[in-house]
């Protein structure tokens, strides 16, 4: 599927500066064109601006310089609440459901964004793609655990059908066992036709899933390849280790 | 002690919670204490007032007393337009004021002087073009009904406790019930995460501004209509407002109607017991054991 040249993007970014202060972009000219269908993992040490690239995408952390095209259409300057409607779905790594609103609301909040006859159909479909929240809609969504709370982030943002869903290290604070039925969850939504991108932290498990891996170093493109080739190759070990070439850009962080 | 004082900390307890559902809301959803808020209170009860003036002197028959209240049809109309005009000059304030600030990446502290600074500008013009002498709605003197239990109170004062029941049922149901309501808890409680999720925060900003703007109104109606019309009628139920506002909870609407009727109360009592110039204290006795036993206070999250 991937390097058609026919095939339009479904996400392409161009030289994409990006960061909280203008003077210091932690996003530093980044080009990445993920095909249709394909399950894209970004890696990186820590602090090499994984996070900031995928927010700069969803229209949470200010864009300096470049472009985000979505499918063809150009979606730098549109608002964060005005992409999701685009088809553009961002699931942040932490504080990613609204803990003081049920779980009916949650999914009745980002329903709001589609026309209200289809509404309680989308929900409904979303309860019958996910049983565990259909036990107890009512239930207060801060009640949730960590792993029905991800369930949760990722049910709100499907609940437009979107081509494209973005997450945040979802496997952040969970334990193994809720890790690999999350990425379970991802590769049957992938399977589905949805592309997904990932910012992950819990590598080999990330590429176990991935089709193809992207790895951020000082929030630049330092590697990319597909995913099954780079499990055994060492570039992975230096790039997080600090050995070789990337010695003087990595922080400390650990294979898992 | 005469029972009276249960009436007499009902009414003042409801114009204050209705008040303080506008402070809970835009607090809630713009993060800083806005100052300025008691100048809204003031500002409706003088739009009410030039508004039903401008229509008594077209019509004469609409001044007339709608018995068995001493006002006449001008004044309902006029709440509905001065609840528009107090909505409007709320959303220009924070168009020239806050939103620039907020903008700009402003520390609250910086947005709170700034509502100090509004509140003194929006109060030094209502002196300016209506001068600080006293007004009223009406001169009709009302007598007091017998209710039962050594309870009297105007049909004035019965009106103003009825309309505030059903705008803070409304203002409930507006939050619990519609996609609005939901949206502006959702803001609340994380904006950023409310804008992915396809909410327009901005929208919302300017919808809470305009909701509390237009209960800050009502409240400053019923203030004037039972007591007097002056500038500083809004200032002077400032710390009231915020006491209620911590004690119910910061976001709570059930929770700040609840501890404006406590508050209200709570002065009445204490003019009762210890005398009226004690009654200022009370909101501030009650906010300071607030912040320290129960800073999320009746029915807020905590943080």
């Amino acid at each position: 599927m991937t390097g058609l040249v026919t095939t339009t993007p479904a996400l392409e970014t161009r030289a994409l500066v990006a960061g909280y202060e203008p003077d210091l972009p932690i996003v530093r000219g980044v080009d990445l064109s993920v095909a249709p269908g394909e399950l894209l993992v970004v890696l990186g040490p820590n602090g090499a601006g994984k996070s900031t690239f995928v927010k700069a995408i969803a229209g949470v952390a200010p864009i300096h310089g470049g472009s985000v095209t979505l499918a063809g259409r150009d979606i730098t300057d549109v608002p964060a609440h005005r992409k999701i409607t685009q088809g553009l779905a961002f699931v942040p790594q932490t504080e990613n459901i609204f803990a003081t609103l049920s779980i009916h609301e949650n999914l009745q909040l980002a329903a709001a964004v589609l026309p209200k006859p289809v509404r309680p159909d989308r929900i409904r479909a979303l309860y019958d793609r996910f049983p565990d929240l259909a036990i107890a809609p009512s239930r207060l969504a801060g009640a949730l655990s960590g792993g029905q709370r991800q369930m949760l982030a990722v049910a709100r943002a499907l609940i437009v059908d979107p081509p494209l869903i973005i997450l945040d290290e979802p496997s952040a604070g969970l334990s193994p066992k809720i890790v690999s039925e999350v990425f379970e969850m991802l590769q049957r939504i992938n399977a589905t036709g949805v592309t997904v991108i990932l910012v992950e932290q819990n590598v080999k498990a990330a590429l176990k899933i991935a089709s193809r891996a992207v790895i951020l170093v000082e929030g630049q493109i330092r590697h990319e390849g597909a995913a099954t080739a780079l499990l055994d190759d060492p570039i992975l070990a230096k790039l997080y280790l600090g050995t070789g070439h990337a010695r003087n850009h990595s922080r400390e962080a650990e294979l898992p | 002690m005469t029972p009276q004082f249960v009436m007499d900390g009902l009414i003042a307890g409801a114009m204050i919670g209705l008040g303080a559902i506008g402070v809970t809301l835009t607090y809630s959803i713009l993060r800083f204490a806005n100052f300025a808020h008691g100048e809204l209170l003031s500002w409706g009860a003088y739009l009410a007032m030039a508004i039903s003036g401008t229509i008594g002197m077209v019509s004469t028959t609409l001044l007339k007393p709608i018995a068995p209240f001493s006002f006449g049809w001008s004044l309902p109309i006029a709440t509905v337009l001065a609840i528009l005009l107090t909505g409007l000059l709320a959303l220009a304030v924070d168009a020239l004021l806050f939103g620039r600030l907020r903008r700009r990446g402003s520390a609250v502290i910086i947005l709170v002087m700034a509502s100090f600074g509004a509140s003194l500008a929006l109060r030094s013009l209502l002196e300016f073009i209506f001068t600080s002498k006293p007004a009223y709605f009406t001169k009709a003197l009302q007598i007091a009904i017998k209710l039962g239990g050594g309870l009297r109170a105007t049909p004035d004062q019965l009106l103003s406790l009825g309309m505030t029941l059903i705008a803070v049922i409304a203002v409930h149901l507006l939050m619990t019930r519609t996609s609005i309501g939901r949206s502006m808890r959702a803001v609340s409680e994380n904006p950023a995460l409310a804008g992915i999720a396809g909410v327009d925060v901005r929208k919302m900003i300017r919808v809470v501004w305009f909701l509390g703007a237009a209960l800050a109104c009502i409240a400053g109606i019923m203030t004037g209509l039972l007591v007097q019309i002056r500038p500083y009628l809004g200032h002077d139920l400032l710390l009231p407002l915020f006491a209620a506002a911590i004690l119910g909870g910061i976001g709570s609407v059930p929770g700040a109607m609840l501890a404006g009727l406590i508050v209200g109360l709570s002065e009445a009592l204490a003019v009762q017991l210890v005398g009226a110039e004690w009654r200022a204290a009370v909101s501030f006795v009650i906010l300071v054991i607030v912040l320290l036993v129960r800073p999320r206070g009746l029915f807020g999250r905590a943080a």
